[in-house]
């Protein structure tokens, strides 16, 4: 179980998240919604202790808050970046390669990420640079499961990539809910795509939990309300 | 058949001058930085081999190896120590550090040593060569030149094939994001700066069996060092090696025109390089 309690997140004297808690159980999924610039990411980070938090976040009931990133990562703790976040030098091979380096065990390895995503064991030789966004995108997706992590964090899944390829790595990621017990944060523009894939949702504006609920339940004309910040009718 | 002999020659100092760019490339190449120090680690190294053989008049096949492990020590030593702590989104402040390491290298040498030259000495095949079809060939240049480019191809399979070498690619690619791979990036950056102190001990070493080297040398290595890795570019190992070949060819070919040239004729090349291909012979082509 990952809970988030009181979650802050600076950025030098900059305060991105406020006061944001949530609690999510093993195998669901939390659909982090918002504009530009609501914290989604910052949340994320925050997760990662990528960013300054104040604040707690246990997993398992294990107290994570003054963890380093790679002590994260090693719990359990894995990251779809966005933009991608290519090792460009390094082969599709050696990117997931590098994902597996917390050196967790579990399901995940070249031949289950290359059945989830076949085009990446075709492509594995060649610089993930060179990828197309989509192919990269299944890189970072492929990348974070070799972690075998307990908890997935994808940030901006469809963002820049064509509305085919899009479709693709939603129905790769559709295959993963309800599987196992992994618990997952995704971040997406698309908000009804969002809402489609998981099981909660949190609407975050200018960094605060505005609005919050269970996915199927969710009232879209209030959801619009909050997540562009008008106050409620 | 004297210039063939001059183009040996040549190539056998640039593999010398590019060992002492090598370590310098792959500090750039990882952390982004350009470590002023380089050259006191070179002159260091070979400095302490000369108090190593003060006590323990060892042979040159086990000094090299062992001053090696000892200068690995101190490269992550002060990488974890002081130049990790200063690393960030600002080149200045570790640029600074370690010019400021380098004054304070030099002058504890100085103080340690004195400011006499001195150099290390080879053994018996320090002048012995062997004939090549009518060419002499000193056996300790082609001794240097071949630990040059063990040197090399160690390195570049340690780089490409290894679990390590990938874990350096890939912070030298994205050093926030390997974080979230497991990767400390302050110990990934103390093992290259090993790394790097223990080819430049190696060519300093090297570089004192066949010359004389004062507490002072390190500044001129620095310089070659960096003339290497603009004349051959960043970005592969081998682009080092070309640079420090290149470069090697070029003094030898000046000295034999004009003895009285010192290192003009490199600092020429380097010049026009700068003008007409500032990536460098082998460098990539900055995209960004």
């Amino acid at each position: 179980m990952l809970e988030v309690s009181a979650l802050d997140a600076f950025y030098g004297d900059f305060h991105a998240l406020f006061d944001v808690s949530f609690a999510l159980n093993p195998g669901e999924t939390l659909a982090v919604v918002g504009a530009n610039g609501a914290g989604k990411s910052s949340l994320l980070g925050a997760i990662c202790g990528l960013v300054t938090t104040r604040g707690e976040v246990r997993l398992n009931g294990k107290n994570l808050t003054n963890l380093s990133t790679p002590a994260r990562a090693k719990a359990g703790i894995a990251l779809s970046p966005e933009g991608r976040r290519m090792f460009t030098s390094l082969s599709v091979r050696e990117n997931l390669l590098m994902g597996a380096r917390v050196g967790r065990k579990g399901p995940w390895d070249l031949s289950s990420v290359g059945a989830l995503f076949p085009i990446l064991e075709e492509f594995a030789d060649r610089p993930a640079g060179l990828l197309s966004g989509g192919q990269q995108q299944m890189v970072a997706i492929g990348r974070a499961l070799m972690a075998n992590p307990v908890v997935l964090l994808l940030d901006e899944v469809s963002l820049g990539l064509a509305p085919v390829i899009a479709e693709e790595v939603h129905a790769a990621l559709a295959k993963l809910r309800g599987t196992s017990e992994m618990m997952t944060l995704i971040v997406e523009q698309d908000v009804r795509r969002a809402l489609g894939g998981s099981d909660h949702y949190l609407c975050l504006l200018e960094g605060r939990d505005v609005m919050n609920g269970l996915s199927n339940a969710v009232d879209f004309d209030a959801l619009s309300r909050a997540y562009f910040g008008e106050s409620a009718a | 058949m004297i210039w063939v002999e001059t183009l040996l020659n040549g190539l056998m100092l640039g593999g010398l001058y590019a060992l002492f760019g090598l370590g310098l490339s792959l500090i750039f190449g990882v952390m982004k930085i350009a470590n002023i120090a380089h050259g006191e680690l070179a002159i260091g190294g070979a400095f302490l081999a000369f108090t190593v053989v003060g006590v323990v008049p060892v042979p040159l096949v086990i000094l090299l190896p062992v001053i090696a492990v000892l200068m690995f020590g101190l490269g992550y030593a002060l990488q974890s120590a002081m130049i990790n702590r200063v690393l960030g989104d600002d080149p200045i402040p570790p640029l600074l550090l370690t010019f400021g390491l380098s004054i304070l290298l030099q002058n504890l040498l100085v103080e340690l040593y004195g400011a006499n030259s001195r150099s290390l000495d080879p053994g018996s095949f320090g002048v012995a060569g062997i004939d090549l079809g009518g060419l002499s060939v000193g056996l300790l240049p082609l001794m240097t030149l071949l630990i040059t480019i063990t040197l090399f191809v160690a390195l570049q399979w340690m780089l490409s094939r290894t679990s390590f070498g990938r874990t350096i690619r890939a912070t030298s690619d994205d050093p926030e994001i390997v974080a979230m791979m497991g990767v400390d990036r302050r110990h990934i950056f103390a093992l290259v700066m090993g790394l790097s102190a223990l080819l430049a001990a190696v060519a300093g070493m090297l570089l004192a069996t066949r010359t004389s080297i004062t507490p002072f040398s390190g500044a001129e290595r620095l310089l070659i060092a960096f003339e290497v890795i603009v004349i051959g570019g960043l970005g592969s190992i081998w682009a080092s090696l070309l640079g420090g070949l290149v470069l090697g060819v070029v003094h030898a070919i000046g000295f034999r025109l004009d003895p009285a040239s010192g290192l003009l004729y490199g600092h020429i090349l380097l010049l026009i390089i700068l003008l007409v291909r500032p990536e460098g012979l082998a460098g990539k082509r900055r995209t960004r």
